[in-house]
Parts: C-alpha cells; sequence; structure tokens
C-alpha cells in the first residue's frame, strides 16, 4: 500500500498506509496526525491541511489548480515552493511514498 | 498503520498515561439511552443559551430536548464526529422548515446531489475572485455605509443604521440582483429565516416567507437572461451559463439570502460589541489593527452566527457513548461545542490573544461555509479597521443598553454607539 511519511516540527515522524487514491489529509484525519485539520472536508476551501512536501517526492504529484494555488496563499504558516494542500495530493500509480512535513500553525 | 501515541488532532496534545479512570463497566454495557431535558426552554435559550449550553454539556454530550422536539448535540468531539460523517448523519431532513421555507437547497442536501449544488457556485465565492474583484467593492460599500453612520451621528444604532445595510447590499451585489435593493434583501433575507425557524407553525410568519419566496423567483427568472447576455462576478450570472435546474438555483439563492446576510451581520457587530466591553482587547486592537482578523476568530467562536443547525442518524448508531435510533432529529449546536471546556481553556471568555484552536462556526466537512472568505474579507479584513479608524473613541451608548439576543441565530438586536464627532 501507498506510505505516506508525516514529520512534525518537533522531528518525530509517522508512517501510515493508504489505500489506493487516498490523500494526504484523509490519511491524516482518520490516523489522528496532529496539526493537520481538514475543516473543509476536502474541497479545497479552508487551508488547513497545509503541508511541505519533500523536494524529492515532488517530481510525482499532480499539478497546482487555481483553485489549490488560491488557497495556498491563505495559510496560516508560510507558504513555500514546497507548499501543498494535503486534500488535493492522492497517493497511488506511479506515487507509492511521500514524505511531508506539517506546518507548526494551522489555523 | 500509525504506531504514534495517541496525540489530540485539535491541539497536538498527548495525555499522560495512567490519568484516566478506571472504567467501572465494560464498553458496551456503557452505552446509553440520551438524558432527557425537559428543563430546557425555548424563551430561555432565546435570551442567553450559555449557562444551559454549559448545564447540558456537563452532564452529557447529547440530550433529547422535548422544547425543541429534538435531540441536542453540545459537546465538541460528538458536533465534529457527525460534521465529518454525512453517511451516518444526513444533511436531507425530512419535514424540513428550511425546504418548506426556502425549497431544497445544498444544504439539505448529501452527495452525490450536494456536490453539483455547490459547484454550480464556481469561483464567486473564493479568495481569488474576493481578492480580485470583491474586495474594492466591499471597501466602496463599507465608506458609503460607514458615511451614513457618521452623517446621522452618535447616538445611532450600529447594527441597524451600518451593520446590517452594508453586509445586505454586499451579498446583493455577490448574488447578483441588479433588480432589487438592499432594502429588499433585508426583508427577504428575515422573513425566509423567520419561516425556517417557524416551530409554532404560525400564519402569518409563513405568509410572509411566502411571499418573498415569490419575489426573489421573480428578481430570479428577470435576471438570468440578462446576466448571460452581461456577464459579471455573481452567482446568478455563473449559474446563467449552467446546466442546473431552476429549481435548484432558486432553493441555493434563497439559501444564500438567508445564510449570507445575518450571518456577517451579527458577527461585525458583535465583534465589535466584545471588543468595547473589554477596554484592554480595544487598545490592543487599535495599535496593532493587525490583531482584527484574530478578534473576529474569536467573536465566531465564542457567539457563533449560526448556533444550531439540523441532521437526521441514517441508521441506529452510538455517539459518544449514548445510542440513537434510526431517523433520529439531530440538532448540532455549534455554539456549545466552541465553548468546550475539554478543548478550549475559559471557554466561556471573549479572549482574541487565546492559544488558536480550531473552531466549528463555520461547519465542516462537506458543508463547510462556502462564505467564510467572502465573511473574513467584508467584516475583518474591510469593516472592522475603517471603524475603529472613523468613529474616534468609539464606545457604547451608556444610556441604552445593547442587547444580544438568539440561540439558533445568535448577534445584537440593538447597539446605541457614541464617538467623538
Amino acid at each position: 500500500m501507498p506510505t505516506i511519511t508525516f514529520e512534525q516540527p518537533n522531528g518525530t515522524a509517522t508512517d501510515v498506509e493508504v489505500a489506493e487514491g487516498g490523500n494526504i489529509m484523509r490519511a491524516a484525519v482518520t490516523n489522528g496526525i496532529a496539526g493537520i485539520v481538514g475543516e473543509c472536508g476536502g474541497q479545497a476551501m479552508c487551508a488547513t491541511c497545509h503541508v511541505y512536501v519533500n523536494p524529492e517526492d515532488a517530481a510525482g504529484l499532480p499539478e497546482l489548480s487555481e483553485d489549490e494555488d488560491e488557497m495556498l496563499d491563505c495559510t496560516t504558516a508560510e507558504r513555500t515552493a514546497n507548499s501543498r494542500l494535503g486534500c488535493q495530493v492522492s497517493l497511488g500509480g506511479a506515487l507509492q511514498s511521500i514524505r511531508v512535513a506539517v506546518p507548526s500553525e494551522q489555523v | 498503520m500509525s504506531t504514534a501515541p495517541a496525540t489530540c488532532p485539535f491541539t497536538g496534545a498527548q495525555a499522560t498515561p495512567g490519568t484516566a479512570p478506571v472504567p467501572h463497566a465494560s464498553t458496551e454495557s456503557a452505552v446509553r439511552e440520551a438524558p432527557v431535558a425537559d428543563w430546557v426552554k425555548i424563551e430561555d435559550l432565546y435570551r442567553d443559551p450559555f449557562p444551559i449550553y454549559q448545564r447540558l454539556r456537563a452532564e452529557a454530550p447529547l440530550h433529547w430536548v422535548p422544547a425543541v422536539n429534538r435531540y441536542m448535540v453540545t459537546s465538541y468531539a460528538a458536533c465534529h464526529e457527525i460534521e465529518q460523517d454525512e453517511a451516518r448523519f444526513s444533511a436531507n431532513e425530512r419535514n424540513s422548515l428550511m425546504k418548506r421555507s426556502m425549497g431544497h437547497s445544498m444544504l439539505r442536501k448529501d452527495n452525490p446531489e450536494h456536490q453539483v449544488d455547490r459547484d454550480s457556485y464556481g469561483a464567486t465565492l473564493r479568495p481569488g475572485t474576493i481578492k480580485k474583484h470583491w474586495n474594492g467593492i466591499f471597501a466602496q460599500n463599507n465608506e458609503k455605509y460607514l458615511g451614513q453612520l457618521l452623517a446621522k451621528g452618535p447616538g445611532s444604532d450600529f447594527v441597524w443604521d451600518y451593520a446590517a445595510p452594508y453586509t445586505a447590499e454586499n451579498l446583493r451585489l455577490i448574488c447578483g440582483f441588479h433588480n432589487a435593493t438592499q432594502q429588499d434583501m433585508q426583508r427577504w433575507s428575515q422573513t425566509m429565516i423567520d419561516g425556517t425557524g417557524n416551530y409554532a407553525d404560525d400564519p402569518e410568519v409563513w405568509a410572509k416567507a411566502e411571499a418573498s419566496s415569490a419575489e426573489v423567483d421573480a428578481a430570479i427568472d428577470e435576471m438570468l437572461p440578462y446576466l448571460a447576455k452581461n456577464p459579471d462576478h455573481s452567482l446568478l450570472s455563473n449559474l446563467a451559463t449552467m446546466p442546473i435546474p431552476l429549481e435548484a438555483i432558486r432553493a441555493n439563492l434563497k439559501m444564500t439570502i438567508g445564510g449570507g446576510l445575518n450571518e456577517p451581520r451579527d458577527v461585525l457587530a458583535t465583534t465589535v460589541w466584545a471588543l468595547l466591553e473589554n477596554p484592554e482587547q480595544l487598545q490592543a486592537v487599535r495599535q496593532d489593527p493587525a490583531l482584527l482578523p484574530k478578534a473576529f476568530e474569536e467573536s465566531v467562536r465564542w457567539v457563533a452566527p449560526i448556533g444550531m443547525y439540523p441532521r437526521e442518524t441514517t441508521q441506529e448508531l452510538v455517539l459518544e457513548g449514548i445510542s440513537l435510533p434510526a431517523g433520529a432529529r439531530l440538532g448540532v449546536v455549534l455554539g456549545a461545542a466552541n465553548r468546550d471546556p475539554l478543548v478550549f481553556e475559559d471557554p466561556e471568555t471573549f479572549n482574541i490573544f487565546r492559544e488558536k484552536k480550531p473552531h466549528l462556526a463555520f461547519g465542516g466537512g462537506v458543508h463547510f461555509c462556502a462564505g467564510t472568505w467572502i465573511a473574513r474579507a467584508q467584516v475583518a479584513q474591510v469593516a472592522l479597521p475603517a471603524v475603529f479608524e472613523k468613529l474616534p473613541n468609539l464606545r457604547l451608548d451608556p444610556a441604552t443598553a445593547s442587547i444580544d439576543a438568539g440561540w439558533v441565530f445568535r448577534g445584537m438586536t440593538k447597539m446605541r454607539v457614541l464617538w467623538d464627532a
């Protein structure tokens, strides 16, 4: 199964397995990963599932949509080139593992 | 799967092992029936629901409340569980007064039907459109209606002489009702909301709601062909070009009129009222207007403008240790969840400096408020900074007591203010 590694600001890392097609936000919320809220349930409307994707994993990511792009401007923690919304990144296919850092602030 | 120790998804806190009391019964037999709260009265809720919520929450996460003819769910954890699980908790309530008053809008649909309606609103309410288009319009409207308040002078009512017309005019343009006035919007909104809350089945309330509903239908019928030829950034303009049934357009616009006017109006007035009642926090936002978005978020947590919304169980289930039958009518009491002491420290106090945690005032899951960013923009970005800049030494009028009221919808109903003219 595809695996997501969540790295907390204090350095601790947790591996979570997801089904094919599962997204980062849903995996985090289901497994009680601290620092991922997912208020809007995955509609790219709330910017509370912000993560920083490990640059080495960036190649397999889906392109930023306009909706995700504008919502990333509304994140509480600083937006960087590695910023994505967890709800817009699904695992599966060529993307079988990914490492993401959870920001220090989400709301 | 995760092997990390259990961590609160809201606070990031990890509990100290060994501090939990030893359960005296097995999990299965610990499931209980909902307690009955026959002491809860509608008129008490209307005046001040918060002491009632405190008592309810301390007793159980949910109760059967005969006066409301529903289970009232008051704990944060239970409200959060409901809004994240539409399979077990349906928005498509039977015998819905909202459906009767406004038609069957997206707010009372489950997916996949809900998503079709939601997507039909397009980019109108999204942050990109707000930044490029609406912020400038909100600023113009604010200048006009704050100007009218200034012209009327000290002693005016902050809600009725400013917050209401300002938010109504914003919503008129967001919807695309170029054939109506902000006063029409206020009348439509209030009368249809009154129908949604017409538990007493008062025929006069229904007559007014039906009259407004017919006026909105006529206004939509007139605007759709016009906006198809003269498109703008409004909701109706977007809908004019979409293959979506007229019945859905009508119901969704009515829901938006009901949900997009009173709420920003109420959060604007409640935020200012709370700041004026808390001089140290008032001083802080005057010195640093960048704190105003924090004041807005704390205000919607402290007094959620929509205090309760309905759900219905699709099956027999157990919620936070309490069994519920299939078809149970629930009231998800956000106003209570947002003051749950298990999540928020000193929850009854308005404190813009409190530790930031996710509140439930905008709802959650697939029905997360579509107007969240519009509300933040028109209230926190545009109105609040101008209010404290243009009304020097703004204060409550000591001669007339302000009134905050309501529980399903809560806000200021009277708020006379003075300033140094």
